[in-house]
């Protein structure tokens, strides 16, 4: 789930099907295929359009967005396409140069958490005796200290910056994607081609290397996609509250300065609420539609692959 | 890992409350900025160093970290979860009057949500593959992707400011005395926007997982078997698979509530609401180091308590969850 | 199989959940927590729809029968030793209790409580008559007995900002039927301003049993006081409910009950006042607001100056700061117009480099503050700090000036000014970095431990000091000297031989042209040697519906807060 991120207990496995028997068709679990292809496809295509905009912004922003263009609060018009903000900057350039920061954001630190997170879950899955016991015992006290006043300590701590606001999200949510890696390591560690590895004396490091992170590759890459989706929508949480950069132009820091400044108390909402809360939704629909895809193409694959 | 048995859970989670206890002790403590601000109220800066001496020693902040943590732990042995400094009243006062607020708005939303979302769920999976079912898919997708207090904010925007139908903040209109049917209706109007706002965003959750549950029931042989049968049999195999279905939602919902309970301070803040998610983010904000140790701690409680609620409940209704 | 029964028991423990969180929150708002007994309840129309609430009277001209007004955070019991602001916390507490002295409209202090005061000739003993027939909303007299308490208690103890102010008493005794003789210590000529007309008069039947006065909760939540109102109810983080003392000395208060809402930020007042929740805001708003709100149907927006600051500090013990074309550079560069401008639209007081308001009476209009660009350079360049290696940035001492702004994440005025300053100073040479901190880590660094012996931890800051730092003028001391028990809120390190002389003298002076000339001379050093930068004021502005109470009174420096707005215009001083 995007924007839930909720941990499951041990042995649930809901985005992975339990064992299924019968027809490979059978266990096409969800839509058909053509179906879930097309919806991967938007989510690319919205992902793209994005990334794109984020690449192109200099020529695609009207102005410089640090740069004061004209009075405050002004609305709409021709020079100003969303009007400005409350110290005269204009909002569209915001928004458009925002996409760099918010994306740069969820993908980092998604990232981070997807190379934590899969270390974790292997190192778990493979050793399930004792390194996996305390793995994944410190996986579940991370998972319970209530988040919102670790983020306050962490960015008191570490200070207001992009780079600790990555790092913060990154720490807040490997643990979800630990779990996940950990369960299907747990189910490869026993196939048969790790079995005969073992039996020609491969060292453990080569078995991990050779059969079961590739394995896990696709499925710590579908968790990176969704962890992209919940990442942006976490960046924009931590800037509303006022616990990110408010000095930084991500699409949370212009919902921060508009609430703040009480444009949703005013006809301002149109122009300056409505807009980069699309875009948030529009970033975190794309990836999560791409990784809602990219798990059902990997069910069936895994199944196959006994 | 399921082998190890109940008494080793158990110690499990008695190891990771443990924890959570120091670790709510330690984080607060940690913070940079002190919270003389709070314990001496107004106009801290006037007071004469003497007085903020006076002040210090009188909440035993001077004591050495060790002493503080003996009497925490002694303090929470006796249930005595403390004093608030910057209110001047038991911290239990504080979380009892502002726990049924949060218990409302997350049992509300989440009894919505639970509805709506096994329905919708039950419904597309039983239909998957049709326009229906992509359609209802593409927009709970969409609305998971949707910012909380974005819909919040949009809301209060519509609902309260423009159009005026209801009131933007508050759980009650204050100080007024209204009675019986009255008063219900104007909690129930209070609590509107911000019910709405939580369920809308939690359904995807719940829906997703039904869905995929049922899905991962049903093959396709059995869809067709089901429909080339006559309409009273489908809707007793419908109901049959649904039951089946409903163990990992169960497990989410039972979780759901736990994280709940903090999970609403951003709704809590754009609406004004007094709860407990509300009173976390002041604290917080505020140094209020009592207040904070005792939130944290029902919080904790509550994600814990959900956790074990979910490890009991998932095995009774999947048994092939037995065999890990 | 038992599934049809998890079913059933999920949907019936949500539903148990959610109908046991009503019927509780049914018993949170429906009984009053604490209510007097005795007192008759919820006087006046209740309800928050659409229809004004409070309604004229037409009996009595102006009198209103509720009045609703909004807060921002909870002020506790609003005790002396418990309100928790400054403002609107102290202005709040003075609705239920009164001083000896009370400002007037102008910010001027007038007998209150005193009929009239007297001071002895070497300003050390003060003879206070008290007006007569004077009554504690609990029935009792106020005798001279309560003055003298009152005193006495607030020297014991001591974990209030009364005390601070009575520091100078060396006595107080009762020396009348009706009169008090307060003896100081040293000479202290702030103290009618500081003192007087500061502190809350306590009633001695009451408090002389608390010993615990921060924990002590009064039965019924009423605060025993002589003032206009009297707190009749408090529910925590929600609300309080003011009934007006109809035997007021002064005149019966102009709206019969007074309800405070709470919330949680400045947009959901400003959301209640739109949606007419309440009737006006106890808390000033901000510049963008007071523009939408003017053009709302029925509400109007009370202004004037007031006497918070807005300044830039550094810390002026370390380079480059200590050098002062640096700080006259700086001063030269900020251009305040644009300030005042962008960030407050208008609703400010361009500041005043010797740091007093320009209309408070002690203001030295010779002190001069300007905005010039090119005289900054000019003086940067004749003091050899020059760019040296053409990145536009100069250099000092061979490190390349890149100071760091300390900017509150929870003051989004003070971050934008924060963000135009370093856009300015760009133009002198300065690189600047804008970081944004918790106020409380901003204050730790600034302020350590709020104790400027602990010296300091920045090299750039936004502060400001709140109104009552201005309102007694002789402040001026505290922001300059040396000395840490004297310049309690120098925090920039500053020290000048002449300034602490002066401000010596000043704090010992009696003769009132005499003080004037030396704070004149204070503001020409604050200006010429420029311990801080004086950036702006901000105005005031309350939000208010006309239909329902429009006779607010704006006293200068300070608000529409006050019991003058409550009560009737021709008992008003």
């Amino acid at each position: 789930m995007t924007g839930s991120g909720i941990p499951l207990p041990e042995g649930a496995q809901v985005s992975a099907p339990i064992e299924a028997t019968g027809t490979w068709r059978q266990r096409l679990i969800g839509v058909r295929a053509d179906s879930t292809f097309f919806i991967g496809l938007i989510g690319l295509l919205l992902v793209s359009g994005l990334i794109l905009t984020a690449v192109l912004a200099p020529l695609l922003a009207p102005y410089d967005p640090t740069e004061r263009v004209g009075l405050p609060f002004m609305p709409p018009s021709a020079a100003h396409p969303l009007g400005t903000n409350d110290i005269g900057q204009d909002l569209a350039s915001e928004l458009i140069y925002g996409t760099r920061v918010s994306l740069t954001v969820g993908i980092v630190a998604a990232a981070v958490a997807m190379v934590i997170g899969t270390a974790v879950g292997v190192l778990a899955g493979f050793y399930p005796r004792l390194v996996g016991s305390l793995l994944m015992r410190f996986v579940d006290v991370l998972l319970i200290i209530p988040f919102l006043p670790l983020l306050i300590i962490l960015a008191a701590y570490l200070g207001r910056s992009l780079f600790n606001t990555i790092l913060i999200i990154g720490i807040l949510i490997w643990a979800g994607t630990a779990r996940v890696i950990r369960s299907q390591v747990l189910s490869l560690a026993h196939r048969d081609y790790v079995t005969a590895a073992r039996a020609l004396g491969a060292s453990d490091a080569r078995i991990i290397s050779r059969h079961i992170l590739p394995r896990v590759l696709l499925l710590g890459i579908s968790q990176f996609v969704q962890a992209t989706s919940g990442a942006i929508l976490l960046e924009a949480s931590l800037s509303f509250l006022g616990l990110g950069d408010p000095l930084q132009k991500s699409w949370g820091s212009i919902l921060y300065w508009a609430q703040v400044r009480g444009a949703f108390l005013t006809d301002a909402w149109l122009w300056w609420v409505v807009p980069p809360g699309l875009m948030i939704g529009a970033a975190a629909l794309g990836f999560a539609l791409m990784g809602f895809a990219l798990e059902h193409r990997i069910n069936p694959q895994l199944q196959a692959t006994r | 890992m399921r082998s190890q048995g109940q008494g080793s859970k158990l110690f499990q989670y008695a190891l990771v409350l443990f924890i959570a206890i120091t670790l709510n002790f330690i984080l607060p403590r940690l913070m940079p900025g002190n919270p003389l601000a709070l314990l001496a109220g107004a106009d801290v800066g006037l007071l004469t160093p003497e007085q903020r001496a006076a002040v210090v020693e009188r909440s035993g902040l001077d004591q050495p970290m060790l002493s503080q943590y003996a009497s925490y732990l002694g303090d929470l042995a006796r249930g005595d979860l403390g004093y608030s400094f910057r209110q001047n009243r038991p911290i239990v006062d504080m979380i009892v009057e502002r726990l049924p607020w949060t218990l409302l708005l997350a049992g509300s939303s989440l009894l919505f949500s639970a509805v709506a979302g096994i329905a919708l769920g039950a419904l597309s999976a039983w239909r998957r593959g049709r326009a229906s079912d992509v359609g209802m898919l593409g927009t709970m997708i969409a609305l998971d992707s949707l910012p909380s207090f974005w819909l919040g904010m949009l809301f209060v925007s519509l609902f309260a400011v423009q159009l005026g139908v209801l009131p933007s903040s508050g759980a009650i209109t204050a100080a007024s005395s209204l009675g019986g049917i009255d008063q219900l209706i104007d909690i129930a109007r209070h609590a509107t926007l911000p019910v709405v706002t939580l369920s809308l965003l939690s359904i995807p959750g719940v829906y997703l997982t039904m869905r995929y549950s049922m899905l991962s029931i049903l093959g396709e042989d059995f869809i067709r078997t089901a429909r080339s049968k006559g309409v009273n049999e489908r809707g007793v195999l419908f109901r049959h698979v649904v039951r089946n279905a409903l163990a990992p939602v169960v497990t989410v919902l039972a979780l759901r509530l736990g994280f709940a309970f903090g999970g609403t301070v951003v709704i809590e803040t754009v609406f004004s609401y007094p709860g407990l998610g509300r009173l976390v983010f002041e604290a917080v904000s505020g140094r209020d180091y009592p207040v904070m140790q005792a939130t944290f701690l029902v919080l904790t409680v509550a994600v814990l308590l959900s956790n074990l609620l979910a490890d009991f409940l998932y095995p009774r209704l999947d048994p092939r969850a037995r065999t890990a | 199989m038992v599934h049809r029964p998890s079913v059933r028991r999920l949907a019936l423990a949500a539903g148990v959940i959610s109908s046991l969180a009503w019927l509780a929150a049914c018993g949170q708002s429906g009984a009053a927590p604490t209510t007097s007994p005795g007192v008759p309840a919820g006087s006046g129309p209740a309800g928050s729809g659409p229809a004004a609430s409070g309604s004229a009277d037409p009996g009595s001209a102006g009198a209103v029968d509720q009045i609703r007004a909004g807060i921002i955070g909870d002020e506790s019991t609003l005790t002396p030793y418990t309100y928790v602001t400054g403002f609107p916390g102290w202005n709040l507490l003075m609705l239920q209790y009164d001083s000896l002295l009370q400002f007037d409209v102008n910010g001027e202090v007038q007998p209150w409580l005193a009929s009239e005061y007297a001071v002895s000739d070497d300003g050390l003993t003060y003879t206070v008559d008290l007006v007569s027939d004077v009554t504690w909303s609990d029935g009792e007299p106020l005798t001279p007995d309560d003055v003298r308490f009152t005193i006495d208690y607030f020297l014991a103890n001591t974990h209030s900002r009364f005390t601070t102010n009575l520091a100078s008493v060396s006595e107080v005794e009762v020396t009348g039927d009706s009169q008090v003789t307060i003896t100081l210590e040293d000479p202290n000529p702030a103290f009618a301003v500081g003192a007087l007309a500061d502190i809350p008069i306590i009633p001695q039947h009451v408090w002389e049993a608390v010993d615990n006065p921060d924990e002590a909760t009064f039965e019924g939540l009423t605060n025993v006081g002589t003032g206009p109102y009297q707190l009749v109810e408090y529910t925590p983080d929600q609300s309080y409910r003011f009934e007006a003392n109809p035997d007021y000395f002064r005149g019966v208060p102009q709206a019969d009950e007074l309800i405070l809402v709470q919330y949680a930020d400045e947009a959901g007042l400003v959301a209640a006042l739109r949606t007419d929740a309440i009737d006006v805001t106890f808390r000033t708003i901000s510049p963008e607001q007071v523009r939408a709100l003017e053009s709302v149907e029925g509400v109007e927006v009370a202004q004037g100056p007031e006497f918070s600051t807005q300044m830039l500090y550094y810390d002026v013990t370390k380079p480059p700061f200590d050098q002062l074309p640096v700080r006259q550079a700086i001063s030269l560069a900020i251009d305040r117009q644009d300030l005042l401008d962008t960030v407050f639209l208008g609703a400010a007081t361009l500041g005043n480099a010797g740091w007093t308001h320009p209309d408070s009476p002690a203001f030295n209009d010779a002190v001069e503050t300007r905005t010039d660009v090119d005289e900054a350079n000019a003086i940067l360049d004749e003091a050899s700090i020059t760019d040296s290696d053409g990145d536009g940035i100069r250099e000092f001492d061979g490190q390349p000036l890149s100071p760091e702004l300390l900017a509150p994440s929870d003051n989004p005025l003070r971050l934008r000014m924060a963000e135009l300053i370093k856009e300015m100073l760009l133009q002198v040479g300065f690189d600047v970095t804008v970081t944004s901190l918790e106020r409380e880590t901003l204050v730790n660094q600034v302020w350590p431990d709020f104790d400027v012996a602990n010296g300091r931890d920045y090299e750039m800051s936004m502060f400001g000091w709140s109104a009552p730092v201005q309102v007694d003028p002789s402040e001026i001391t505290s922001l300059l000297h040396s000395d840490p028990a004297i310049g309690s809120i120098n925090i920039s390190g500053f020290a000048d031989a002449e300034a602490d002389e002066i401000a010596d003298q000043l704090r010992v002076e009696q003769d009132e042209a005499t003080r004037q000339e030396l704070l004149d001379q204070l503001q020409v050093i604050t200006a010429e040697r420029l311990p801080f930068v004086m950036l702006l004021y901000g105005d005031g502005a309350y939000g208010y519906r006309s239909d329902v109470y429009a006779d607010w009174t704006f006293i200068t420096g300070q608000g529409i807060v006050t019991k003058l707005s409550l009560l009737a215009a021709d008992a008003r001083p």
